[in-house]
């Protein structure tokens, strides 16, 4: 109430008549030059006033600068994240918490992305995707092309997860499916990943929607992906898809660099 | 003589390895970072693999993990001294490397420990080496030499006058230390005697007559309340007419008046009221009006919302900047500042039904990952404990192996056999009313149900199931699906073995092309050998794709014992490589509970196995999935 006040005795008067007595106290403390009421009001609101500014800049800088580095358990995100960092390679072992790093993007404008490395494990990854999603500007999926065969239908899963949330956000990311570990002979191109993804994205959208509701029913039905009576193919997805190979470890293992010049390439596009 | 050492980074970037040993360290670490640290079974700090031991310290301010592994089979000494030393070494050495935020830094930082390293395990060996052994004590230094040898001869028989008294007493004191309480009485009259010698002998003060005079005084105290008390037994049958109060025998002196705290009354009401405090009454929420529930606010947040409303400080600001000056200063925890709350946290969730070893190792886990953290601006050591407290308990409930039963049965249908699930679970937790809930489900999605009656015990069991095959046969009549029986009950009567039933079932779905069979089975308690030996027959015999066990939400802490041991039983009886365990946890009853859902907590954390299906209900639609975020929020309600 003091501060409207104040606000009125700057503004010169106005419909102060309801506020009449406070006027008058307020004249009569400034007239004993002891206004300690206005100057802590008037300090509260200068606190008040950049604490807000500041977090309205800080929300604005980080907000959709970050591309984040989702994929299972041992899909070789930790090593795709230090290539593409540094271009050395380094051990890793598994994540349990994420990483993230400031990443110059090789292009003219010499943009910056802030690159966020989560980890894969199945009790972890949905949290830190909830954490950090608000804030990405891009999502690389990042599947191990050697162990897919065996590993597809919890790839599926979770990149029916991570499509959803995606989906669910304001400004929806670019997406990236990376096909890693094409150094092993035995691994799949990323057409083939592709078509068997699609595949398998179509059974899971039906099972999933036939799983029995959530304990909360409060939950909105789980979003439809893609068209429905149609076979599921990533262009139907309001999201932008691409599929790429890249090898985090490189042909010649730890001494030679790493085979990810189309993810940097991809990096540069989007940023 | 250690196999490896590594420390690595939370985010999984390896800084610096030492290898004693040409296999690679990734695999035993991964396997440690798997089972302790995501499972929150971060109490014990040690962990077995294979032939390896691994020992681990983690470093929560700067988000390091310290790892050693050596043999199983030997037992090193020194090895936590040097986990401490070499943290504390790296720490200081590179600390500027590790503390910053980005990555960046640790990537570019060259971690060139290993002379460090090897001199600090260079000391850790010697030191355990060192200590040579104690040489033993020469008979003239012993006590027993100083003492003079008259005091220690016991003579029987001979009775000169000082010797007796001193036997006497000796012979009391050891009496009444061998027999105990019995031999009190003896021991009163005998060292009353003796006690009044005691003064007159001049004898010197060894410590172990010390330690009887006390022992005499302690005994003369309770030998007096006991002439008390039988004192008392002889006055009570004189006034019949008064009630005495019970007096107890060992229980010191009930004063009744002081035990009155009554204050002085006239007619009831007080002589000297004091004064009244009215804001005390009163207090600080807003008089009239009642205020709505609101779950989660907490003292603490209040205070962090005070900054950002200037009205509502404008009377307390002095005492905000004191606050504010503890929250904002850079504090890491100790194990001090968490303990009252982790104790709490302890209760809470035990009031909440999780069971009480599960609370207790969680509550360790929890300590051991917030130890030494640096706690950010305006947040209390009480919410920082409750958040890390839910999102390990996040962690816990969801599956480590993908829920999806309706994906596996299409795979099934792929290879034209049908998917077998088992019941299994104690005595009426709700296994038939489930497996009724579960068939209308897989109906309702098209798939052809065969219902194996395995409970040839309990009485009326196979009737049960065949009503609810008629129930379920009406909703999905053959017409309806083009001429397919949709539900059919496959059972052979009662007393029958289980085992053989469930096989002929199963040979009948792949005969008649059935998608799914589900085979109930009789409800048994775990202790019970005979019945789970034939439990863990069938399930050997028969190898069923998904073996669940039914509980209810209603259980506390039997919960840990029937898991434990149903597991068990099942892998002793096994006679395969890869024992078939628990696959899943069907939870039952869960409406019965409002927000005691402790039970989802301990099951998933003994069998790390996910809780696939939950029941609400007695009727066909009561069936849900686990959503893990609404069960932590109802547990972490206060």
């Amino acid at each position: 109430m003091a501060s409207v006040d104040s606000r009125r005795v700057g503004n010169g008067g106005g419909v102060g008549g309801t506020f009449q007595p406070y006027l008058d106290s307020l004249r009569q403390e400034l007239q004993q030059r002891d206004p300690t009421l206005l100057s802590v009001v008037v300090a509260l609101l200068a606190v008040l006033l950049t604490l807000v500014f500041c977090k309205f800049i800080r929300s604005r800088r980080s907000s959709q600068r970050a591309v984040l580095l989702v994929g299972l358990c041992d899909s070789g995100k930790t090593l795709l994240f230090v290539r593409l960092l540094t271009g050395l390679y380094r051990d890793t072992q598994t994540s349990i918490t994420d990483s993230s790093a400031v990443y110059k993007v090789n292009n003219t404008r010499g943009t910056s992305l802030t690159l966020i490395d989560l980890p894969g494990h199945e009790s972890l990854r949905l949290q830190f995707l909830e954490r950090f999603k608000a804030s990405a500007r891009a999502v690389v999926f990042v599947v191990d092309s050697a162990a897919f065969q065996r590993e597809v239908k919890d790839v599926a899963e979770f990149l029916y997860q991570v499509l959803i949330d995606s989906m669910g956000l304001k400004n929806t990311p670019s997406f990236l499916i990376a096909c890693n570990k094409q150094d092993i002979t035995m691994a799949k191109s990323a057409k083939l990943i592709q078509q068997q993804l699609e595949k398998e994205l179509n059974t899971l959208r039906v099972t999933r929607s036939a799983a029995p509701s959530t304990l909360d029913s409060s939950s909105a039905a789980p979003a439809q992906l893609g068209k429905k009576g149609k076979e599921f193919e990533f262009s139907q997805l309001p999201l932008k898809v691409e599929f790429l190979e890249c090898s985090a470890k490189g042909g010649r293992g730890d001494a030679g660099s790493a085979d990810i010049q189309d993810l940097e390439k991809w990096l540069a596009k989007i940023a | 003589m250690l196999d490896f050492f590594t420390i690595f980074s939370k985010g999984g970037l390896v800084l610096w390895c030492f290898q004693g040993v040409s296999d690679s360290c990734t695999g035993p670490v991964n396997a440690l970072i798997r089972s302790v640290l995501l499972q929150e079974r971060g109490g014990n700090n040690s962990f077995t693999h294979e032939a390896l031991t691994l020992k681990y310290k983690l470093d929560n301010q700067f988000e390091l993990v310290f790892v050693v592994g050596f043999q199983k089979i030997l037992t090193l000494t020194y090895v936590d001294k040097l986990i401490d030393d070499v943290h504390r070494l790296f720490r200081d050495k590179y600390r500027t490397e590790i503390q910053q935020q980005s990555a960046l830094s640790l990537l570019n930082g060259t971690f060139d420990f290993q002379n460090d390293f090897l001199r600090l395990l260079r000391e850790a060996e010697e030191s355990s080496k060192i200590r040579a052994p104690t040489t033993m004590k020469k008979f003239e230094d012993s006590e027993k030499a100083k003492k003079p040898v008259r005091s220690m001869i016991e003579t029987r028989g001979e009775k000169p006058k000082e010797k007796a008294k001193n036997s006497k007493k000796t012979k009391g004191a050891k009496k009444e230390g061998s027999d105990g309480p019995l031999a009190i009485g003896k021991a009163v009259s005998a060292e009353k005697s003796g006690l009044s010698v005691g003064p007159e002998n001049a004898v010197e003060l060894s410590k172990e007559e010390l330690i009887r005079r006390k022992r005499e005084e302690f005994i003369q105290k309770h030998g007096r309340g006991m002439e008390k008390s039988k004192s008392v037994k002889a006055d009570a049958p004189k006034e019949k007419g008064k009630k005495a109060p019970r007096v107890w025998a060992l229980g010191g002196c009930a004063n009744k008046e002081v035990l009155d705290y009554s204050t002085p009354t006239t007619n009831g009401a007080p002589e000297v009221a004091p004064p009244e405090d009215i804001n005390l009454i009163r207090g600080t929420g807003p008089g009239g009006q009642l205020q709505d529930l609101d779950c989660s606010s907490s003292d603490d947040e209040g205070v962090t919302q005070n900054s950002t409303k200037p009205s509502a400080t404008k009377g307390t600001l002095g005492g905000m900047f004191g606050m504010l000056k503890g929250l904002v200063g850079s504090k890491s925890l100790s194990r001090e500042d968490m303990e009252s709350v982790l104790d709490k946290m302890r209760d809470h969730l035990i009031a909440k039904n999780v069971a009480a070893d599960i609370a207790v190792q969680l509550c360790e886990s929890v300590a051991s990952k917030l130890e030494g953290k640096v706690m950010g601006t305006f947040s209390t050591v009480t919410s920082t404990v409750k958040q890390a407290l839910q999102e390990s308990l996040v962690q816990i409930l969801q599956p480590q192996r993908r829920v999806d039963m309706l994906r596996d049965i299409m795979d099934a249908q792929r290879h034209q056999r049908p998917y077998v699930v088992t019941f299994c679970g104690v005595n009426g937790v709700g296994k038939s009313t489930n497996l009724a809930k579960i068939s209308f489900w897989l109906l309702e999605n098209g798939f052809s149900v065969l219902i194996a009656a395995c409970d040839t015990f309990r009485a009326g069991a196979v009737e049960q199931l065949r009503t609810h095959t008629r129930r379920l046969s009406a909703l999905h009549p053959p017409e309806n699906h083009g001429g397919r029986t949709m539900v059919y009950l496959f059972e052979k009567g009662y007393g029958k073995d289980a085992a053989g039933i469930a096989m002929e079932a199963i040979a009948f779905a792949r005969n008649q092309g059935f998608d799914v069979v589900l085979v109930d089975t009789a409800g048994r308690m775990q202790d019970n050998a005979p019945l789970m030996t034939a439990l863990a027959k069938l399930i050997t015999v028969n190898t069923p794709d998904l073996v669940l066990f039914v509980g209810e939400a209603l259980v506390g802490n039997e919960a840990v014992d029937q898991l434990v041991k149903f597991n068990r039983a099942l892998a002793d009886h096994s006679m395969a490589q890869t024992p078939r365990l628990i696959d899943g946890i069907v939870l039952t009853k869960f409406d019965t509970i409002d927000d005691k859902v402790g039970a989802a907590i301990s099951m998933t954390y003994i069998t790390s196995k996910p809780i696939v299906f939950v029941g609400t209900g007695q009727t066909y639609c009561d069936l849900r999935s686990l959503n893990a975020k609404a069960v932590v929020a109802a547990l972490m309600k206060a």
